[in-house]
């Protein structure tokens, strides 16, 4: 890639993830926001994260289904996101370091 | 009369202070970020040396965490910055995996919609996941000042660009496996964590199955990163259902 294609495309994508950003922003300034659109949108902030999260955690296989459960087991014990993710990755790494 | 005129200011002061964006709270919303901060800089890093890994200048890789601002995407869109440039398959991919921002951001609504429209313009452009997360998490304690999410997401911004450029360094210089050391996982580990903090009873637990469930099929049967789009959307009417029901019923909220 020229250095020209690169800022380019780099740009373009910038512009459609701003877009991203602001649209939900937009469209709801538009849309009377009723106790079921805001039901609607309490639900699909936590479903939003669970799409992003589910299926490439299953297709990564053992090491990264491990990961998960130490890592919620910890959140759950601990409260503390920083440690619970360290403790996920460790035991990633523990469990590929072993098979 | 006259309390009634008391009583209208106090709902006036108290409307007034409901919703604001100022330097006080951008330094709150910079402080609740701070727990974050060591794994953006890993997640940052793994995308630098990614980008260098596909081909890209480490000048690029710079440019794109400053442009972008959304992992996943950036992450996605390495496989597609070839020669001449794939601009229909770029964009889409990279529209699908962040359209989940359009929901992130209408259910800021009730937030945003309360300031002036040129007043949204950066906090918009600052919205990602994890200082979404916290600020919704902020809104549900009683924040209404929106700097929040312009503390938090300028803290996230810098730390991410400079965490670019230190893995794009790094991978000229030093060698080796990163997914030994489970950095591949970093991104899913997170929203582990935000999704056990934005949990808020068993209704969730039915709306996220229906929404794992759908992603998991979109996965798939649909092209590449729809999938977030699918199962969000499922999850969303799956609670909207559930919700309704429960409400028709009677039984409590």
């Amino acid at each position: 890639m020229s250095p020209i294609e690169t800022a380019l495309a780099i740009l373009a994508i910038g512009l459609v993830t701003y877009a991203t950003r602001i649209g939900g922003i937009l469209i709801m300034a538009r849309i009377p926001v009723s106790p079921r659109i805001e039901a609607f949108l309490r639900y699909l902030s936590g479903s939003v994260l669970v799409a992003v999260v589910v299926p490439p955690v299953i297709a990564t296989g053992p090491a990264a289904w491990l990961a998960v459960a130490a890592t919620l087991a910890a959140m759950l014990k601990t409260r503390h996101a920083l440690l619970s993710l360290v403790v996920g990755m460790a035991t990633a790494a523990a469990y590929r370091a072993l098979a | 009369m006259a309390d009634d005129r008391a009583r209208a200011d106090d709902r006036q002061v108290v409307a007034e202070a409901a919703v604001c964006l100022t330097g006080a709270g951008m330094l709150r919303g910079a402080k609740d970020m701070l727990f974050a901060l060591v794994s953006v800089v890993l997640f940052a890093m793994a995308f630098g040396i990614a980008a260098r890994g596909a081909g890209l200048e480490g000048w690029a890789a710079v440019l794109m965490s400053g442009m972008v601002f959304a992992g996943a995407s950036q992450f996605a869109a390495l496989e597609l910055m070839t020669s001449p440039v794939p601009w229909l398959p770029l964009l889409m991919v990279v529209f699908a995996v962040n359209a989940r921002h359009i929901l992130m951001g209408a259910a800021l609504y009730p937030w945003f919609g309360r300031l002036p429209f040129v007043q949204r313009l950066l906090p918009a452009a600052l919205m990602t996941d994890i200082n979404w997360a916290q600020a919704i998490q902020a809104y549900d304690r009683g924040e209404r000042d929106l700097g929040h999410l312009v503390g938090s997401g300028l803290l996230l911004w810098v730390t991410w660009i400079a965490g670019t450029a230190a893995g794009a360094a790094l991978v000229d210089t030093v060698a080796m496996d990163l997914d030994r050391l489970g950095m591949d996982l970093i991104f899913l580990l997170f929203f582990v964590c935000m999704l056990t903090g934005l949990r808020r009873g068993r209704s969730d637990d039915i709306a996220w199955a229906v929404a794992g469930g759908t992603a998991l099929l979109a996965w798939q049967v649909l092209p590449a990163h729809w999938h977030v789009l699918a199962g969000a959307l499922a999850g969303g009417v799956a609670g909207l259902l559930h919700h309704e029901r429960r409400r028709t019923k009677g039984s409590g909220p």
